[in-house]
């Protein structure tokens, strides 16, 4: 009877142990976030990301994009004929 | 390892470093300039605001934009599949991928130096603007059959030029009915947020065989069609004269381009006449039945009243925020904020994230009102802006209070559109969107009369400014022509007034630094002032945003 209840005992230390860790993880990973996510802030990371890798690239991206030769669009407008009642 | 230098250390101050670090340094301390990466405009590292003010801009501003974007893509977007066509816009579309990404570097240009309630509302301002930038980036990209947009919603939307107020589309609303004015994302915001953009559009059309020395706004409107970059959204246009002859031409290119059903909705220049309000309010009916045939919607008036009747409250609190801004020193909003907030809502017209910005602005007005708080303590004069602004550099105003402590209260475009529409009957509805509709940007006071580009001297002194920040838009044939008479009204009146030479949306005619230059000559030599931040007078920020 004894041994039973210790081992439940035993039992319920090791899931508050658990718990306990898991509650120390989880808020060591949200104040490691949060502190990450500051210094991506105060050190303008953001920006030096967007600034030399994302808009050049991008850049690049649209300056290669293949675009209608406005050459091609023909003159004649589909919208003359309604003008016309006015 | 290098000892520390130990008579350096026993001179700093350490009481003073740490009431720095808690409270941010004060005014005339900070050497903002410093903290610029040369050319880049990019941060070597945020500004240090004070405990409170840092951690205000970290949670409430950066991380709660970045959090609301996301947020609003899906809620405007109707959730992942919104998503996804918002992917595949930005990949398709320069004025989006190349552009919109940089929108938190837009708030740090705009709120640099600014702290407590001032901080709070001008960046609630930024949050409206950025909440309606991607209603509309969202509104284009589902229904853009380039992308794979959906017929259906397309079906319902008309185009317009940017000068066709939004309340249009109010009496279709209910139905689906949707408005997307095609240059004011692909174009006019893009320039404030990121201006490396807009300078392909110009020369695009430029290359196509226009001159160079149009209006730079109408050639990259005009240019966005002719690089083929404006989505298949809509199912025909409604375009207007506004603000002026140029934008007629722009027209004229759009209509070739996008070969779609279009209404030109002409609206008059000289709006004093009452004999032409009635033929404006015709060619609106006109253009509202052109809608209804090109979209099956049905013209609901109650639906027009309501929406009025809620654009009509936002005029109203603007009133109040202009009674704060004019006779107290506790108006909390800067001149960027303030401007381009009250332009893009009238203009785009009444919708829901707007009220919720003025709820939270009124809040903290009340509180700068009732607990007296002196929102821009080193003012040292009161600048009103007149005429049409840099679009490239609307964070001068920012810059100019920081650097020399000129503070911008108050601006034309914000006064342009100073009008309760009448919700009695229809008729009267009817006349006042027409008057409206006539005092487009750039065009009630700009072109409007020169009765009406003169209502600065009333205007200045009933925001009791003692300073004016004239723009000067060197390919503005309309405004080039006054120069003249407002430099003989200056000096006849004895009004200190600096001439802002710039180009609309292109920054390589008059750069920022000129700009700045030219500020700090008159400041120097004229008003024989030293700045408050000698760190700002002069720095390179060519390629910046």
């Amino acid at each position: 009877m004894l041994g039973r209840k210790s081992r439940k005992a035993r039992k319920k230390a090791k899931r508050a142990k658990k718990a306990k860790r898991f509650v120390r993880r989880t808020v060591g990973t949200l104040v490691a976030a949060y502190a990450g996510l500051f210094c991506v802030f105060y050190f303008d990371l953001d920006g030096k990301l967007l600034y030399y890798v994302v808009e050049p690239f991008m850049k690049n991206h649209f300056d290669n994009m293949e675009r209608r030769d406005p050459h091609d669009v023909p003159y004649d407008q589909i919208d003359s004929e309604y003008m016309s009642k006015f | 390892m290098k000892k520390p230098d130990l008579k350096k250390l026993k001179e700093v101050d350490f009481k003073k470093a740490a009431r720095d670090f808690v409270y941010g340094k004060p005014h005339g301390e900070r050497r903002l300039g410093d903290l610029y990466i040369p050319k880049t405009g990019l941060y070597k590292h945020r500004e240090w605001r004070g405990i409170k003010d840092t951690m205000y801009y970290f949670n409430n501003i950066w991380l709660y934009n970045y959090g609301m974007i996301v947020h609003d893509l899906m809620v405007y977007g109707g959730g992942p599949k919104g998503a996804i066509q918002f992917l595949k816009g930005t990949w398709r579309y320069r004025w989006m991928g190349q552009t919109y990404l940089t929108v938190m570097h837009w708030f740090d240009r705009c709120l640099e130096g600014m702290r407590g309630e001032t901080l709070k509302a001008s960046a609630w301002h930024f949050r409206g603007i950025t909440s309606a930038c991607l209603y509309q980036i969202t509104g284009f990209f589902n229904r853009d059959l380039n992308i794979g947009g959906d017929p259906a919603l397309r079906a319902k939307t008309i185009g317009t030029d940017e000068t066709v107020w939004g309340g249009i589309i109010y009496p279709y609303m209910d139905q689906g009915g949707y408005y997307l004015p095609t240059q004011m994302i692909p174009y006019f915001v893009t320039c404030h947020c990121n201006n490396h953009t807009v300078l392909n559009y110009i020369d695009a059309v430029q290359a196509y065989g226009l001159p160079g020395d149009p209006c730079p706004m109408c050639q990259a409107e005009a240019g966005i069609y002719i690089e083929d970059d404006v989505p298949d959204s809509f199912v025909a246009m409604v375009t207007t004269n506004e603000a002026c002859d140029s934008s007629v031409g722009t027209s004229v290119i759009q209509d070739w381009m996008m070969n779609k059903p279009l209404f030109a909705m002409p609206q008059v220049m000289q709006f004093d006449d009452d004999s032409v309000l009635e033929n404006c309010a015709k060619e609106i009916e006109l253009a509202w039945r052109f809608m209804e045939e090109q979209t099956g919607l049905e013209f609901h008036w109650e639906e027009l009243k309501k929406h009025i009747e809620l654009q009509n409250k936002q005029n109203q609190f603007e009133r109040e925020k202009w009674d704060v801004a004019a006779n107290t020193h506790s108006y909390p909003i800067n001149g960027v904020a303030q401007a381009l907030y009250r332009i893009f809502y009238s203009q785009y017209g009444e919708r829901p994230f707007w009220h919720d910005v003025d709820r939270r602005v009124k809040k903290i007005m009340e509180k700068c009102v009732n607990e007296d708080i002196n929102t821009f303590p080193m003012t040292r004069h009161r600048v009103i802006a007149w005429s049409c602004a840099p679009l490239y550099y609307s964070a001068w105003c920012t810059w100019a209070y920081n650097c020399w402590g000129l503070n911008t209260i108050i601006n034309m475009d914000s006064l342009m559109f100073d009008l309760d529409i009448r919700t009695d009957t229809y008729e009267n509805c009817l006349l006042d969107i027409a008057k409206y509709h006539e005092w487009a940007p750039m065009r009630r006071m700009a072109v409007g009369g020169l009765q009406h580009i003169f209502e600065l001297w009333e205007n200045m002194e009933k925001f009791n400014c003692d300073m004016v920040m004239m723009y000067d838009q060197l390919q503005c044939k309309g405004m080039q022509g006054v120069v003249g008479l407002f430099e003989d009204e200056f000096r006849a009146r004895n009004i200190h007034a600096i001439w802002m030479p710039h180009a609309l949306p292109d920054k390589r005619t008059v750069p920022r630094s000129q700009i700045r230059q030219i500020i700090n000559d008159y400041m120097f030599t004229v008003m024989g002032e030293e700045p408050l931040d000698p760190s700002l007078l002069d720095f390179d920020d060519i390629d910046s945003w």
